[in-house]
């Protein structure tokens, strides 16, 4: 309490004049509506904790040893180990005796393939289009994009079954092509979205200036617009990783042994009868996690276009 | 291939005639070339590469007998074909017309391809009746798939439990969102990365959170077990009950998605000036006026949105529900999307199945379509 | 009784100091405008009287009280915002009517006081109609009608026109001085256009970095600036600001070293006590008059620049010296460009200013 009321009555200069009590709790600040000082900081931080606590719980078993993990009362201080990493990627950990590839390197190859190459294709067709929705509007723009978005908004359950029949017909079931196929079209819709709302923000003053002096369509694209909207390029493919990463209903059912994604594959484990390795699970989603994590910091302004497709920005 | 003209070339070329086979529809031309035979001007216009509207027409009119006579592998290319033939129409007809058309062309057709028209052949097919796993010929069989689906006591229940539990999870979700933005609504020392803690479980696979949430809710060495039994002295099993589990599952999503709740309300916290609290201040309104008359007209726009962007979300409630209880115990938690995914993939009853994807799509597009109008109609009075 | 006292009131931001210890009285009914260039610290005085900032030293009084520890609503004080700060999801009434539901009135009594508000500021009209549907002139209306339905202590206004465009302006400053000449409150208004400082206040002070450099009736501002600033911030066209060497008193007249021209001039007695050295001598363009010859009192300049104003002409001409003088003359004096002016100007609007800036007087 002691800290918290020196940088009041600092401020309150003449002292000894009453200082209102939320402000002593550092809750109300004393300049302006707006702002409020430590105690608040007190609050949310508890708040915050106990909210990334199953998160942070996650964390603190990918490093914990067979033995610990399965601990009762609950292990909070425990040496750590890097056991469950080690066995993630090659080495072999041995089950009664039986040594065992755990195989997650192929499927972490897999994810990265899959969601790279599906947002990278999407990225680029979907920007021009979205180009093309912002500065060509055509006659039932809306339409367009409405259908677009219902794509994505629609139950994965309606899309799949049609699709896995599609896909078993055409032979296309478990392999990377049309996975990677599939995933593109859905990113489009939602890369489509974004970089609009992204083009839409532009002025289109600089263009007409561009225009004027002599450049063509092409060029206003790549040398004017473009770069103006790198930021969004980034957050939309970023968002589209993320999402395409941990998609999990299509790979269960349209990729094969050898093209199974990350979650399928963690899924898989869970339901195995050798019983469920937890500290190996938690060691993998720590590796989603902590790029996730990283990622969620840097675009922290635009993650509100992003988690809503688009359709709403500040 | 020729461009258009922008007057709209009515002048047939005297290169496209009847008989030229590369002009001529697939299959079943037969049927069709009698009234195509002879072309009077105006019609020559029918024949071109970028007449969509023809091949929409041929599509729509190939299909349904494709079905009917073919083995569904076979219709399934056929059909494909004239899919692929409407895409290439409409690039092209974009090509010398307008240069959106052009951009947004590829996009569209990938997506109508991949996307649309999966969905088209579903629906046709699910008129017949077709089992995937069995080689017969489906037959037609009308609208009784849905007959049947609307009058099938188990989908119902389906729809109830659904019903139930989007309902209590979206609620959660929507008080625990606002009190979150509330709580961060001010500018604090250390606000942003704090905010990054709570924005992390919006993140995450569902695939994590779900096998998780399975680790903690498990009796033995769960921590929620753990926890109680600190009080009970009992290993608590959530997921035998029936509320237990569907309990389990709201309390694991709507973790996941409060978050979203909060940035949206956040948002709309954000964007109401400061100035406008000043002036409250000063006519000395107490502090629920303020909320009343100044934030909510701002959040209620946003809080609309989030709740319809969450019910359209909660209906395709799927991987949380697979990953920690399968549809159980018994049906207790199987919703609405995973009783779907066992009619098609474990039944194998694929035309009904579809039939009931119908139905929910119906539902989805019209919530999806309010959530637009809404959406944007707060962008223009903005 | 209704006053606003400051007493070397100051406000830091971290480092940076905006107002430094300044001292501010305003009587009941007097109208004082806080005047100056932006980031002189008049707005932020302003919201320390107001509440929303804290003063980092000094004491604020309102009606005789010290305030410094009270909120805004506590302060017994209306506010009229730069940005209007109309609630925008309530009607025009609701909006006037907002301050009032503090005092708790019967729903009839506060209507009259609202429908009484609204004639004097002709808001009839539109008293149902949202905020985003009505002009700029009419939100400021409204904004000075939510300030005035209550009967405050006094009236804080922050740059209230800024915003308006100028026939707009000249018709709201008559109105709001008028009703404000109605209420009789102390009344501070902080603007950064001398017009409406000159025409709308009883006083005006001047702030620059965060001081007052002078507090005084708009026609002694005007008229007998206390400084160089003050001299050059009041009046349009700008004052005409000559750098000099004083070379003492011949003949009853101060004579002056204008970068090389030698000139004598009649000035205020005070600049006997004037030690040699270097000056600033201020003469406004209308007060200076081109005369026929050469003579030892005269500004000898070419006109370089020819502004018709209409009714007047303003001459940008250019001393032997090199300096830019500004001379307004009537429509009818046709100057061309090229010309010899010989400008002469008289004792009572000529001001020196010492080698610090101040008047010397």
């Amino acid at each position: 309490m002691f800290k918290l009321a020196l940088p009041r009555s600092a401020i309150a200069g003449a002292g000894g004049a009453a200082i209102p009590l939320l402000e002593r709790l550092g809750l109300r600040a004393a300049s302006g509506v707006g702002e409020a000082g430590w105690g608040r900081t007190a609050l949310a931080g508890v708040v915050s904790f106990l909210y990334f606590f199953p998160v942070l719980w996650i964390i603190l078993t990918a490093f914990k040893s067979y033995d610990d993990v399965l601990a009762v009362p609950a292990k909070f201080f425990f040496t750590p180990t890097l056991d469950n990493f080690r066995q993630v990627f090659s080495r072999a950990y041995s089950v009664q005796g039986q040594v065992q590839d755990t195989g997650f390197a192929l499927f972490f190859f897999n994810s990265i393939v899959i969601a790279t190459v599906s947002v990278a294709v999407a990225l680029v067709l979907g920007t021009f289009a979205a180009f093309g929705f912002s500065r060509y509007p055509l006659k039932g723009n809306d339409t367009y994009l409405f259908i677009i978005l219902s794509t994505r908004m629609l139950p994965a359950i309606v899309v799949i079954i049609p699709i896995f029949l599609m896909f078993r017909i055409t032979g296309l079931a478990g392999t990377y092509l049309g996975i990677i196929a599939l995933y593109t079209t859905f990113n489009l819709p939602f890369t489509i979205w974004m970089m609009k709302s992204f083009f839409d923000e532009l002025s289109p003053d600089v263009e007409d200036a561009a225009r004027i002096d002599g450049s063509s369509d092409a060029r206003v694209f790549f040398k004017i617009c473009l770069p103006q909207v790198v930021a969004g390029l980034a957050a939309t493919a970023v968002f589209g990783l993320i999402l395409t990463w941990n998609e999990f209903l299509f790979a269960l059912l349209l990729s094969g042994v050898e093209t199974r994604t990350v979650p399928v594959a963690m899924a898989q484990t869970i339901g195995g009868d050798i019983g469920v390795r937890w500290g190996l699970l938690a060691a993998i989603e720590t590796l989603f996690l902590v790029p996730v994590i990283i990622v969620t910091f840097a675009l922290q302004n635009q993650l509100l276009r992003g988690v809503t497709f688009g359709t709403i920005k500040r | 291939m020729e461009r258009s003209s922008p007057t709209g070339g009515m002048a047939a070329s005297p290169a496209l005639s009847p008989a030229l086979p590369s002009a001529s529809p697939p299959a079943f031309a037969p049927a069709l070339a009698p009234a195509l035979a002879p072309i009077p001007r105006p019609a020559g216009r029918l024949l071109r590469w970028n007449n969509w509207q023809a091949a929409l027409l041929v599509f729509v009119v190939g299909m349904p007998p494709a079905i009917a006579l073919l083995p569904p592998a076979f219709s399934f290319w056929v059909a494909a074909a004239l899919a692929v033939l409407l895409a290439a129409t409409l690039v092209v007809n974009a090509w010398g017309r307008h240069t959106g058309g052009l951009l947004v062309a590829p996009a569209l057709a990938l997506l109508f391809v991949m996307n649309i028209y999966p969905l088209l052949w579903s629906f046709g097919l699910s008129f017949f009746n077709y089992r995937a796993n069995r080689m017969k010929q489906p037959t037609f069989v009308g609208l009784q798939n849905y007959a049947n689906v609307i009058t099938d006591p188990v989908v119902w229940d389906r729809l109830h439990t659904t019903a139930i539990m989007v309902v209590l999870t979206v609620s959660v979700q929507m008080v625990i969102g606002f009190l979150l933005a509330l709580l961060f609504s001010k500018q604090f020392p250390l606000r942003r990365y704090l905010m990054i803690l709570v924005l992390t479980p919006m993140m995450l696979s569902f695939v994590a959170v779900g096998a998780f949430f399975r680790y903690y809710y498990e009796p033995s060495l769960g921590l929620l077990s753990q926890f109680v039994r600190l009080f009970t002295g009992e290993p608590y099993v959530l997921m035998q009950s029936v509320w237990g589990a569907r309990a389990g599952i709201i309390l694991a999503d709507a973790w996941m998605w409060s978050p979203f709740v909060m940035l949206l309300v956040l948002a709309g916290l954000v964007s109401v000036p400061k100035y406008l609290y000043e002036a409250a201040a000063i006519d000395r309104a107490p502090a629920w006026r303020r909320m009343w008359s100044i934030t909510l007209p701002y959040i209620r726009g946003l809080l609309l949105l989030a709740l319809l962007f969450r019910t359209i979300e909660a209906f395709k409630l799927f991987d949380v529900v697979f990953l920690l209880t399968e549809g159980g115990p018994g049906t207790a938690t199987e919703t609405i999307a995973v009783y779907v995914y066992r009619v098609a993939f474990q039944y194998v009853k694929t035309s009904e199945s579809t039939a009931l994807t119908y139905i929910l799509l119906f539902t989805v597009i019209v919530l999806t379509n309010l959530y637009l109008y809404l959406a944007n109609r707060r962008i223009k009075e903005a | 009784m209704s006053t606003i006292e400051l007493r070397k009131v100051s406000k830091r931001f971290g480092s940076f100091v905006a107002v430094r210890g300044i001292d501010l009285a305003v009587r009941a009914g007097e109208v004082v405008c806080l005047l100056g260039p932006s980031g002189c610290g008049k707005t932020t005085t302003l919201r320390m009287i107001a509440g929303l900032e804290r003063p980092t030293g000094g004491d604020v009084l309102v009606a005789g009280r010290r305030v410094n520890e009270l909120k805004p609503e506590q302060r017994d004080i209306a506010m009229v915002f730069q940005f209007y700060a109309l609630y925008p999801a309530l009607s025009v009434r609701e909006n006037i009517m907002f301050p009032l539901h503090h005092e708790k009135l019967d729903a009839a009594t506060a209507c009259a006081r609202v429908a009484k508000v609204a004639a004097l500021l002709h808001l009839d009209g539109i008293l149902d109609r949202q905020p985003g549907r009505i002009s700029e002139g009419e939100k400021q209306r409204v904004a000075v009608a939510r300030a005035v339905v209550r009967d405050p202590s006094c009236f804080l206004f922050d740059e209230p026109l800024s915003r308006l465009d100028v026939e707009l302006r000249q018709s709201m400053r008559s109105q709001i001085k008028s009703v404000l000449t109605g209420l009789s409150k102390a009344t501070v208004i902080v603007t950064h256009d001398q017009l409406e400082a000159l025409t709308m206040a009883d006083r005006i002070a001047i702030m620059r970095d965060g001081v007052i450099e002078q507090i005084d009736s708009p026609h002694e501002v005007f008229a007998r600036p206390a400084n160089v600033f003050v001299a050059s911030f009041i009046g349009t066209p700008q004052m005409n600001l000559l750098p000099a060497r004083f070379d003492g008193l011949s003949d009853g007249k101060a004579a002056f070293d204008v970068q090389g021209q030698a000139i004598r001039l009649k000035v205020d007695p005070a600049v006997q006590r004037l030690a040699r050295g270097k000056v600033t001598i201020g003469v406004r363009p209308r007060a200076l008059v081109p005369a026929s010859e050469a003579s030892a009192d005269t500004f000898t300049s070419r006109a370089e620049l020819i502004e018709p104003m209409g009714a007047e002409t303003l001459v940008h001409a250019r001393t032997g010296g090199g300096d830019d003088i500004r001379v307004v003359v009537p429509r009818e004096a046709r100057v061309q460009v090229g010309e010899t002016l010989h400008l002469r100007t008289d004792l009572h609007q000529t001001h020196v200013f010492d080698a610090d800036g101040k008047a010397v007087r």
